[in-house]
């Protein structure tokens, strides 16, 4: 570390240094090992902090020098004065001074580097924001979220714990500190005559604690205050009550009853997510509990010392005692015994798959940072094949080594600087356009923008790239072939060939690698694009709204109230048909319950576990779900009770195998009604294009007694060539019958198909474009290097040609030359590719992360990329004139 | 001739006595209530100016905080860093107080 900072401490101008240099080191040092009590990340960032510090400090001081004391004497040997070195900042000057006197040159590189660390620079922005800094609460790193998992019962993969874990850990758990558990739901929120539904959450008061939050304003609800309280969100505060500190004590009707909010969360309390405006309070208790129902989420702060594994041991012992305490079916003994404690960090689940996608991001901009090094390294190798000469004067005359790297580093770091500082710029811009496109759902996106760390990063990576791309050329530069300035500068050295070669394939490697990545993506969204879900999403428009209207309040007059709205709905202009659905795919989950037929047993355990909704009007037609047997519902199962239910095709086998549904007939469990299979319908994809069809039982609009149903509000589907259009009219309907209704989740589904993929198709979009830039740039680098070496082997062709070889003949031992270069980069590529791609395997959708017609295709196009490449210096080759490339010494 | 903030906390750190460079840095955090954190860099260029102005001299006299390690410089007041911190002291004094008069108008006003 103390070796990082004296080479650090060598930016200063020598006389600072000679003065302050070693009790900056000294200082630093210090710094560094107090910081390390606070632990290592801390320590870590404060040590960036120090070299920025340092780095800034020392340009500063090149700039506005601020020791004047006595100069220090000269180390080293007296040199001639027209190019002494040794005194501050001649380097930069110099380096100043060259690239001023070459713009194509410096506007090249400089573009180059600012493309490629803008890039990164705005990826690391958004990563840094959402993914790196920790949660705005108390030590965030013992957070932790609480999953459940029952291997081998009927409750497939991860869920969500029941109300019973939460009190038992509550009470329990010795690692866990406290435990919350929470959840989120769109309900109405009346405010005078302002009535929306917003997304809110229920949560029990011990979050607030489990989270160390305090309130802006006001207080947090406390046990006394039952669940007639509220707390509300920095952002609802000042959207809905213009920032009024007098809304405290005062009560608002909030997901149908009315409570009063006592206090205002600070703008950085965003839980679960920024979606949340305001935090009702559910109670927990142990009196009258019936244990088994699952999808509760549950959070927990973990005591110091103490780390997940043991927490989740703790937490699935703790469990064992559940159905000795709370009783349940044995089903639920069962799926207890196999039951085991899912831990995970709390930011891990807060982000999900958001965190990967952004990581894979800001790897294929490192990536492209790598190659436009790359690129930039070539051009100033033979930008020091060019000055060779020169600098073996230099040498010749006394210059030593170091000071020729510290000639050629200066340049190089001075134009990364630039690119640094112009890349600054481009990510500023095209950081808007990164989380315009970004999908909708990640976490603390709202709040990213260029920070003080974007700016040390683009500093670090300007600084990375400098060393990375004047490295090459210093090296080279520093040791001059003397002997050749005899000789009068002619020819290439094999060395210098080997390592101009191997960047280009390194860079044509790693422009592969992307580029079958994005390939990947490609074909797993056209995969997704072209799966039947069950139903069409074409121009169909989707929307709801409640009514609430004191008569509804029984099944017949509630379904008779839609009937007739969806007759009015039904005869706007350009309608082919309408239909109404409680849960609407790809927007709503549906409910699960345990259903039996009449041949299979009672009892608590019997039956299969089934989701199912209920659905009105022309429902399957507008949705062009296909009715496989029997009928749909007509309008007279809505208006009374007939027990008449529509099935889907494996809802059909699971409680009818091997027979005909129609006809038979089904209960739910705790139901004493009967209800007569009169259809069956095609599965469809509830969640998503890459979940099973789901088996589901559609109920009619009432059930068997008019108020076995909670009324709740249903999502209407409109079958119309103008869904893109129509909401303005259906609000106007809407009006008409129920004037303070809000219209809300208004969509077409083609919009929702497009909202399940986001994930896919943002990461599809940005690592397209990326990989697009990775491979101009290959290309471009390939280009450059074999111009260069035609350029340098003009004489030999030109002899070849004066001996008789045809330009076709030269053209070919160019591009031969250019391919086999490439030809070795694919190699490479495709072997990284073939580890690399793993990373994608979350994203990737009917097809194999190491697919092989996306690799060959892929290899294909960078072949002949390379070989277009190649082909435009091989043509200037061909078209050598032999006597002047002869004529020329 | 103005004086920045950092040096302003700089000289009045060395107030009392002699200080080497990281007791500077302690002095300044502490005087400053933690606003004021300089890192290694930024504070020896600023140390470097008030020599350079011959506010602050480099002292061999009187360790005020002992230190083991390396064999340290120390840094002290000259008579003129002395006056120049007065004066500074002075007018930051007024402004606060001319600030504080008219906040106050404006308070007693609304």
């Amino acid at each position: 570390m103390r070796t990082f900072l004296r080479f650090l401490v060598r930016l200063f101008p020598p006389s600072f240094r000679a003065h302050f240099g070693a009790a900056i080191v000294e200082h630093a040092a210090l710094d560094c090992e107090r910081d390390l009590s606070r632990g290592r990340l801390a320590a870590f960032r404060s040590f960036l902090l120090t070299a920025f510090d340092i780095g800034r400090s020392a340009f500063s001081e090149r700039l506005r020098p601020s020791w004047a004391a006595v100069p220090v004497e000269k180390e080293g040997t007296a040199m001639s004065s027209s190019f002494n070195l040794d005194r501050g900042g001649a380097e930069l000057r110099h380096a100043v001074r060259t690239l001023r006197r070459t713009p194509g040159f410096t506007a090249t590189v400089v573009g180059t580097l600012a493309l490629a660390i803008g890039t990164i620079a705005a990826v690391f922005t958004v990563l840094d924001r959402v993914v790196i800094s920790p949660l705005p609460y108390a030590h965030p790193e013992r957070l932790v979220f609480v999953a459940a998992e029952a291997p081998g019962s009927e409750m497939t993969g991860e869920f969500g714990p029941a109300a019973e874990f939460y009190l038992q850990y509550k009470e329990a758990s010795r690692r866990l500190e406290d435990v919350a558990t929470y959840g989120t739901f769109t309900n109405s929120l009346r405010v005078g005559d302002r009535v929306e539904r917003v997304r809110m959450a229920a949560v029990t008061n011990s979050l607030y604690s489990t989270l160390g939050a305090q309130p802006a304003l006001g207080r947090l609800p406390v046990a006394s205050d039952g669940d007639r309280v509220a707390v509300i969100s920095d952002a609802l505060w000042r959207s809905w009550f213009g920032a009024d500190p007098s809304v405290l004590g005062r009560s608002y009707e909030m997901a149908g009853a009315s409570r009063t909010i006592v206090g205002v969360m600070r703008p950085e309390f965003q839980f679960p997510n920024d979606g949340a405006l305001l935090w009702v309070v559910i109670e927990v208790r142990a009196e009258g509990l019936q244990p088994g129902r699952f999808g509760y989420n549950v959070v927990g702060r973990m005591a110091p010392g103490t780390d997940r594994e043991a927490v989740a041991a703790e937490l699935t012992a703790l469990a064992r005692g559940l159905p000795q305490r709370f009783g349940g079916s044995p089903g639920y003994a069962r799926l207890i015994e196999r039951h085991r404690a899912v831990v995970r960090p709390l930011l891990d689940e807060m982000l999900g798959p958001a965190a990967r996608s952004l990581w894979i991001l800001f790897a294929a901009a490192a990536i492209v940072l790598l190659i436009a090094c790359v690129n930039v390294a070539n051009l100033f190798m033979v930008r020091v094949e060019a000055r060779h000469r020169d600098l073996a004067v230099r040498r010749a005359i006394g210059a030593s080594r170091a000071q020729l790297v510290r000639l050629q580093m200066a340049e190089a770091l001075v134009a990364a600087l630039l690119g640094g500082a112009l890349a600054v710029c481009f990510a500023g811009l095209s950081l808007p356009v990164l989380l315009r496109a970004a999908p909708a759902g990640i976490p603390r996106l709202a709040d990213v923008s260029l920070s003080g760390r974007t700016l040390l990063f683009t500093l670090l990576a300007a600084l990375l790239s400098g060393v990375l791309c004047g490295g090459a050329a210093a090296w080279r530069g520093a040791s001059p072939n003397l002997a050749r300035l005899r000789e009068g500068g002619r020819g290439s050295t094999r060395r210098r060939r080997l390592g101009r070669d191997g960047l280009v394939a390194a860079q044509t490697a790693m422009a592969l690698v992307l580029l079958i990545g994005a390939g990947l993506l490609m074909r797993s969204f056209l995969a997704l694009r072209s799966v039947d879900p069950g139903y069409d999403t074409r121009d169909v428009f989707t929307f709801q709204f409640a009514p609430e209207q004191p008569a509804l309040k029984d099944g017949p007059s509630w379904a008779r109230f839609h009937l007739d709205f969806l007759a009015r709905l039904a005869a706007l202009p350009g309608v082919t048909s309408v239909g109404i659905v409680e849960n609407v795919p790809l927007d709503e989950g549906t409910r699960g319950d345990r259903f039996r037929s009449e041949d299979m047993p009672e009892g608590p355990d019997s039956g299969r576990p089934l989701n199912w909704t209920f659905a009105a009007g022309d429902y399957f037609r507008t949705m062009a779900i296909d009715v496989l047997d029997g009928r749909p519902f007509e309008t007279a199962d809505h208006l009374s009770v007939h027990g008449n239910v529509v099935i889907s095709r494996s809802a059909a086998q699971l409680l009818f195998p091997g027979q005909r549904a129609v006809g038979h007939r089904l209960q739910q469990q705790g139901q004493p009604a009967w209800h007569t299979v009169v259809g069956v319908v095609e599965d469809v994809m509830q969640y998503g294009f890459r979940d099973k069809p789901q088996a589901l039982l559609y109920f009619p609009l009432v059930g068997p007694t008019p108020t076995s149903w909670s009324i709740t509000t249903p999502a209407y589907v409109i079958k119309t060539a103008r869904a893109e259009a129509i909401a303005p009219e259906v609000r106007t309907l809407i009006r008409q019958v129920a004037p303070e209704a809000p219209m809300y989740r208004a969509y077409t589904m083609a919009g929702l198909a497009a909202r399940s993929m986001v994930a896919l198709s943002f990461t599809l979009l940005t690592l397209g474009v990326v990989s697009a830039l990775a491979l101009f740039l290959g290309a471009l680098g390939l280009y450059g290097v074999l111009s260069v070496v035609v350029a340098e082997r003009t004489r030999e062709i030109g002899v070849r040609m004066a001996l008789g070889a045809t330009a076709a003949a030269v053209r070919r031992m160019v591009v031969a030359q250019g391919a086999r270069v490439v030809a070795l980069g694919v190699a490479i590529g495709l072997l990284t590719a073939f580890v690399a791609t793993r990373a994608l395997s979350g994203l990737l959708y009917g097809v194999d992360a190491v697919d092989a017609p996306t690799f060959v295709a892929m290899a294909s196009l960078m072949l002949m990329i390379g070989a277009l490449a190649a082909y435009v210096p091989a043509r200037r080759a061909s078209r050598v004139d032999p006597c002047e490339s002869l004529r020329s010494d | 001739m103005g004086v920045s903030l950092l040096e302003f906390h700089v000289l009045l750190a060395l107030a009392s006595g002699a200080l080497h460079g990281y007791a500077i840095a302690e002095r300044v955090a502490a005087d400053s209530g933690g606003t004021l954190l300089p890192r290694a860099g930024s504070l020896y260029r600023v140390i470097a100016r008030l020599i350079s102005e011959g506010l602050v001299a480099e002292s061999g006299g009187e360790v005020e905080v002992p230190h083991p390690g390396l064999a340290r410089r120390y840094y002290a007041l000259t008579a003129s860093g002395r006056r120049t911190l007065g004066d500074e002291a002075r007018r930051l004094k007024q402004a606060a107080a001319a600030a504080e008069k008219r906040l106050g108008l404006a308070r007693g006003r609304s």
